[in-house]
């Protein structure tokens, strides 16, 4: 462990009979978690698991609210969702809802923040699965950060949760199939949107279309998007960058470049996508060893962030692994890794397929005005002007001179972009990684230092109790 | 049926059973979180608690407007604002987990 992970939040270390212990603790509600789940409730386990919301399903399966309409969907991801969800309701796991893991102190305390209570839960399982999930890429542009505009994702959550599409004139821009995804379903919920702005052209991309092949069930997903885009008349505009959005009044004002020259597009909403990372921010690294502390084991996207297929496979997989660990007998994963490779390639091809094209490049030819870490107000030209000092500055000095990742949102959305920009400002010089400016440590989601403190203390007193 | 509605600036703002905070705010036409931010307005972005850029003070208490659930008769403000009404200081609230060493 690196010295930055020995950070104790106690003085004495606790061993109270009132620290809840399951054998088990899954963090996070997604298809990995679910399935991890499961798995190590079927090897006789006491499992419970760690969901921020009130509902489970992550974000690919967040689940209408009652009364809402569900949003019309493949039948073949309905079916991996009944089985999954009624597997997991037979597995009688029990879950803690409105609880967000923070994190796993050096004593081995897993610490878990519930919202309901405000109160911090101290819990010592004998192993955890982190099953975090993604977070989306959002390069920046100018105006990425006004009220207004939000990711594909997070448009298509809320779409999800309400059964209704977002009103409006729409723009969903950047990168990948979740943009035609999220342009179909608006368009079946009775809002398409005005374009879809696409920086690669999958059409012209005969070799990875070819690859496409091998995957027929994705093939045959991207073609019913693809009909319901032409059906509401959605242009696809691809080979296309969105280099600006402006406030206009009421309305946004966007620029579009691609090879032909510029124009602009009036728009009341954008919603943003550049692909997917693992959200593994501030997680504890995979630990198996001897050492005192539970079993740690990364499970689905924020391992390596693969899609919905490969995720539930690899909860399969930490379930297994888990059950394996604490009962000696071995456990097979082949089935499930196999799943995890077919995915991998599938994932592959698709970026191949959605390469940007030249000239929608992110990065090239930002504005100095443009924002890079929304949480501390800190643009492009202030880590420009942090750069090109003579002494060049490591990722961890440029979070500490400058602020960047160092905000509330803990470098999810700017610690790669402003690690991507620094590389392109020293080419000669090794590329820094996001890592660098975030560091790796707990908490992994902001919590009120009242909260800790009173989890601090009254671990205390009870640690008292127990030691009269 | 009378929906429930929770408070934003002086206004009854109406949600359905089991919907976020941030899905009742944007069907009423509302896409601006108020002021809290050092680059601009709290609003609603990642969707699932991430980016912290939709926090509300919600009877007082900091929350992700995207988590939390709406409920009957809460009181939900911007961030910038404390009970009463008033600015408070510009950092956000108090809390552990902004990764400065």
């Amino acid at each position: 462990m690196r010295a930055e992970n020995r950070f104790t939040l106690f003085l004495i270390p606790s061993r109270g009979a009132h620290v809840t212990e399951p054998d088990v603790l899954v963090i996070g509600g997604g298809p990995a978690g679910l399935s991890a789940a499961v798995e190590a409730a079927r090897a006789g386990l006491a499992v419970e698991l760690v969901e921020q919301r009130e509902t489970i399903g992550g974000a690919i399966y967040r689940q209408p609210i009652p009364g809402a309409n569900p949003m019309p969907q493949a039948a073949a991801a309905k079916a991996r969702w009944n089985t999954l969800s009624r597997a997991f309701a037979e597995s009688r796991v029990a879950t803690r809802h409105a609880s967000v893991f923070l994190g796993v102190e050096a004593d081995g305390l897993v610490l878990v923040d519930d919202r309901r209570s405000g109160r911090v839960a101290c819990l010592r399982p004998k192993a955890v699965v982190l099953a975090t999930g993604a977070v989306e890429t959002v390069h920046p542009r100018p105006g990425w950060h006004l009220a207004g505009v939000s990711t594909v994702g997070g448009l298509q959550v809320m779409m999800k949760e309400r059964g209704r599409a977002p009103q409006g004139r729409v723009l969903l821009a950047g990168n990948g199939p979740l943009l035609i995804a999220a342009a179909a379903q608006m368009a079946r919920l009775g809002n398409p949107p005005i374009a879809v702005v696409e920086a690669g052209d999958p059409l012209r991309r005969v070799c990875g279309g070819a690859r496409m092949l091998r995957f027929p069930g994705l093939l045959r997903e991207a073609g019913r998007y693809l009909i319901d885009m032409r059906r509401s008349r959605v242009p696809w505009l691809r080979g296309t960058r969105l280099a600006g959005i402006e406030r206009e009044g009421e309305a946004f004002s966007i620029l579009l470049e691609d090879a032909r020259g510029t124009r602009r597009l009036k728009a009341d909403r954008v919603a943003l996508h550049d692909g997917i990372r693992p959200n593994d921010f501030g997680l504890p690294p995979d630990h198996r060893g001897a050492a005192p502390g539970p079993l740690v084991l990364r499970a689905g996207d924020c391992r390596e962030a693969l899609g919905v297929l490969a995720a539930e496979a690899d909860g399969r997989r930490a379930g297994r692994l888990v059950a394996q660990h604490l009962s000696g007998k071995a456990k097979d994963v082949a089935e499930a890794e196999r799943v995890i490779a077919r995915n991998r390639g599938a994932q592959a091809t698709l970026a191949e397929l959605f390469a940007p094209l030249p000239g929608t490049m992110p990065f090239e030819d930002l504005p100095d005005h443009t924002v890079l870490c929304r949480c501390e107000g800190k643009t492009v030209g202030d880590l420009r002007a942090l750069c090109s000092r003579p002494d060049r500055l490591t990722g961890r000095e440029v979070k500490h001179n400058g602020r960047f990742a160092m905000g509330s949102c803990q470098g999810r959305f700017c610690a790669a972009n402003t690690a991507a920009l620094m590389a392109r400002m020293h080419p000669a010089a090794p590329p820094p990684v996001p890592e660098d400016l975030t560091g790796r440590r707990w908490p992994a989601r902001p919590v009120s230092i009242g909260s800790l403190v009173q989890a601090a203390s009254q671990d205390n007193e009870m640690t008292d109790e127990v030691h009269k | 049926m009378k929906r429930a509605t929770f408070s934003w600036l002086g206004r009854d703002v109406p949600f359905l059973e089991g919907e976020s905070i941030a899905s009742a705010l944007d069907a009423a036409g509302l896409v601006s979180f108020g002021p809290g931010m050092v680059a601009g307005d709290t609003r609603y972005f990642c969707g699932i608690g991430a980016c912290q850029g939709c926090l509300v003070r919600v009877n007082g208490v900091v929350r992700e407007a995207c988590l939390a659930p709406a409920s009957a008769q809460s009181l939900v403000e911007p961030l910038d604002h404390d009970a009463g009404g008033k600015p408070l200081h510009t950092f956000p609230h108090p809390v552990a987990g902004g990764t400065r060493d």
